[in-house]
């Protein structure tokens, strides 16, 4: 907000003590009228920025909240300032809770902001939910608070049972999305299906390939017999070929399937009917789950794989003769997650096939390493950047890399906005030089000048961190293991990269004066993590001391000596420290 | 060896300028791991067993310092592991794939499972496999890395169907092992039945 206007002034007064705002050359509606067209959220905030009218306007005619912390701010302040709120997207614990850094009931319940919600936005529509610990209390309070309520997205959500998607099913009359990504619960339970009313035709989106239940077959294949403008379809593992054939004969008009287990033993009758089924699918961009297929039945899915954008393998171990058999008929595509076991070989297909990519996760198979399988190296990666010129999103996990290898990638495609590599590996070199991997991410910020996230692994040293720092001009999240030498790395990196919001860093030797190097930095981040390093209880109480509105918080590991910050994450917040932290939450 | 031991120390020797941070503790898991994984390229059988540096149990508030690994039988490695918490970042619900199949629930380390916290809710290494009721249309799944003993996992396949006023002594538990062969459970040691079972079937007793 304009800081010369005071807080109370209307725009359109004509006082003559103190400043006063110049009248506004247009009415209200008129403003809140253009202003509703602006969807992007930075543009919005800018707007807010203008002028005391401007935010007015803005704030009564914002209709979809983005909050990327649940804890930077509080369900009040958003009621007061947003009346009209239609959409909700929330996230909530760090990003390393995926790998279980963080203990259970660590907090983010999405509780009392539904509570709030329910109170002050009647005719909630969507909800998108990140890493929120959501119960079926709140499910259900979810389901009976908003009759218009329409979408509802679970992305690696934890903390509800059948009972909760039971409420959603029953009573969310309007629903047209269910989308259940990746969230883990003990034992759903598969009876929520069943619960859609038989009138009920209204769903577009239904995922709930993640889920651990079996449902009734009758039932989903009724409601998807129904549900005419069903585009995004994905199932469970529960879910056998055959009967997934019948899905498909009801729907073929989907754009996104996930299928279910992919191993069965199928007559030579049932093979034509699921092949014919698939080349009936003549819309469908994106394709996942294909639990246990082998080489013997992947074949049927040739049919519908050439408008293919996305091909998910991630939950596939395929061979490398299998996989590039099937990437033959997949030149469209875009983006690519695959196991390792398709090896370097199978990246050479995929460098040969699909020359439009943009986009490849490769994840390990064997990921601790107690099969001594090869997984993918350097080679693979290389003739990927060889084939696929357009590449700009790449996650690799692998067990060797070099420098030279990493500096003709980057070469071949100088477009990378995101480029997370992970030798598996802690500090493991350069295996042919033994030399630190500096020079590889030397040569990552240096030629991609888009590189808006970055994953560093192996040996480094501060001069990684220097060189990120001198670069890395459009950097946004960086991600830090097992590397480093001293305070001045991060200190690099804290002063270095202005647009840098999340930083997450874990075993480095970065202590106190690296942490209050980047005190005020920290304002205008979203949050940083640090586990393991060099932080002690004492300076995170003077950066917590120092800086009000930054929340401090520690959680300290039983047996560490006291002094110790075992893990801490500070982040901007005007919602002052957490109400409902755990005990074992320290806030500084 | 020596040179390569010499790497991995001298990559953590430069780290921390003060003096009076005792980096040997903390740094134990990544010398550990540092040194394992220099080792990995080397054919030798690794004889060493390796602790992990559990982190403490919150929920029950039991404190776990330092336990070993169990060797799996089922297993044809020499190595015992040493499991950072949270390395490689793999999303912990995400399932790995074995050796000769393609997909198995991955072998369980009773420790991991319950060290370094359960924010993702299933831990490292679980172990869901379907289980059918004798009479119920819908089967479940149940995680047996979460179950020490049958009667544990009996008295929550029960609850699981909603037959909580039946005793766990009235059913019978059968499980298909790897060759396909359906078999009375309670026979073998657990851990060889979490290792072999492929899925499970509960019957009342008396059929």
């Amino acid at each position: 907000m304009d800081p010369d206007q005071s807080e109370d002034s209307p725009s359109n007064s004509a006082n003559s003590h103190g400043p006063t705002q110049p009248q506004s050359p247009f009415p209200d509606e008129v403003l809140e009228k253009v202003l509703s067209f602006i969807d992007s959220r930075k543009d919005r905030s800018s707007v807010s920025l203008v002028r005391k009218d401007w935010y007015n306007a803005e704030r009564w005619t914002r209709s979809k909240l983005f909050i990327g912390n649940c804890y930077s701010v509080s369900p009040e302040i958003v009621a007061r300032r947003f009346p009209r709120i239609k959409s909700v997207t929330l996230k909530g614990k760090p990003r390393f809770s995926d790998f279980n850094m963080l203990p259970r009931d660590w907090g983010a319940n999405v509780h009392s902001w539904l509570v709030m919600f329910a109170k002050v936005y009647p005719f909630l529509e969507e909800l998108r939910l990140k890493r929120m610990t959501v119960t079926d209390e709140s499910l259900e309070l979810l389901a009976k608070s908003f009759p218009r309520f329409k979408a509802l997205t679970l992305s690696s959500c934890d903390g509800f049972s059948d009972n909760g998607l039971k409420a959603i099913a029953s009573h969310c009359r309007n629903l047209t999305e269910l989308d259940i990504q990746d969230s883990v619960t003990d034992d759903v339970g598969g009876g929520w299906l069943s619960c859609f009313p038989e009138n009920f035709a209204s769903l577009e989106v239904l995922n709930f390939s993640s889920l651990n239940c079996e449902v009734s077959f009758d039932d989903l294949e009724r409601l998807v017999g129904r549900c005419k403008s069903l585009r995004v379809l994905k199932v469970n593992d529960s879910i056998t070929l055959d009967q997934l054939r019948r899905l498909l004969v009801h729907a073929p008009q989907l754009m996104e399937l996930g299928t279910g287990s992919f191993m069965q033993e199928l007559t030579p009758r049932q093979y034509e009917d699921i092949e014919s089924a698939f080349s009936n699918c003549r819309n469908l961009q994106v394709l996942s789950g294909l639990w246990e297929a082998t080489s013997l039945y992947l074949p049927v899915l040739y049919g519908a794989c050439a408008s293919l954008t996305f091909l998910n393998l991630s939950d596939v171990a395929l061979q490398s003769s299998e996989f590039a058999k099937l990437l033959v008929h997949c030149p469209n595509l875009r983006r690519l997650w695959v196991i390792d076991t398709v090896e370097d070989k199978g990246l050479e297909a995929l460098g040969s096939s699909c020359p439009l990519l943009e986009e490849l996760r490769v994840f390990p198979s064997d990921p601790y390493d107690r099969h001594h399988r090869d997984g993918v190296t350097e080679l693979g990666f290389l003739a990927v950047s060889r084939g696929c010129r357009k590449l700009r999103y790449v996650l690799y996990f692998c067990r060797r890399m070099t420098n030279a290898a990493v500096v003709t990638i980057v070469q071949n495609c100088p477009d990378f906005t995101h480029f997370r590599l992970c030798i598996m590996t802690p500090g493991q070199p350069d295996y042919l030089t033994n030399e630190p991997m500096d020079e590889a991410f030397a040569a990552v910020v240096k030629t991609c000048t888009k590189l808006k996230r970055l994953s560093v692994s192996g040996l480094l040293t501060d001069l990684t961190f220097e060189y990120i720092g001198k670069y890395a001009k459009n950097l946004e999240t960086l991600s830090v293991a097992f590397a480093g030498s001293s305070d001045w790395g991060m200190q690099c990196v804290l002063e270095g990269c202005p647009k840098l919001r999340k930083l997450e860093i874990r075993d480095c030797p970065f202590g106190n004066a690296a942490l209050l190097s980047g005190r005020e930095k920290y304002e205008m981040m979203r949050s940083l993590w640090m586990s393991s390093c060099n932080v002690t209880m004492k300076g995170c109480r003077l950066l917590a001391r120092e800086m009000p509105r930054l929340n401090v918080e520690v959680i300290k590991d039983e047996g560490n000596d006291d002094g110790q910050a075992d893990r801490v994450y500070v982040y901007r917040s005007v919602a002052g420290p957490r109400r409902d932290a755990p005990p074992f939450v320290l806030t500084l | 060896m020596e040179l390569q031991l010499e790497l991995a120390l001298s990559s953590s020797s430069g780290r921390g300028s003060d003096p009076n941070q005792d980096c040997n503790r903390r740094r134990k898991r990544c010398f550990d791991t540092a040194f394992l994984g220099v080792m990995e390229s080397v054919d030798s059988p690794q004889t060493l067993p390796l602790l992990i540096w559990d982190e403490k149990q919150r929920s029950n508030g039991e404190l776990h310092e330092q336990k070993r690994i169990h060797d799996l039988a089922a297993s044809d490695r020499n190595v015992e592991d040493d499991v950072l918490v949270g390395w490689p970042p793999v999303k912990s619900w995400r399932k790995q794939f074995g050796h000769h199949s393609r997909r198995v629930c991955a072998t369980n380390y009773v420790n991991v499972e319950h060290g370094g916290g359960d924010g993702g809710g299933r831990g490292l290494n679980s172990m869901y496999v379907k289980v059918k009721m004798e009479g119920v249309g819908i089967g479940r799944k149940v995680d047996l890395s979460s179950h020490r003993s049958y009667q544990t996992l009996i008295a929550k396949l029960i609850a699981m169907f909603g037959k909580c006023e039946d005793n766990v002594e009235t059913y019978k538990l059968t499980y298909q092992d790897k060759d396909g062969d359906w078999v009375l459970a309670g026979d073998v040691p657990w851990e060889t039945f979490v290792h072999s079972a492929q899925r499970l079937k509960l019957q009342k007793n008396g059929y």
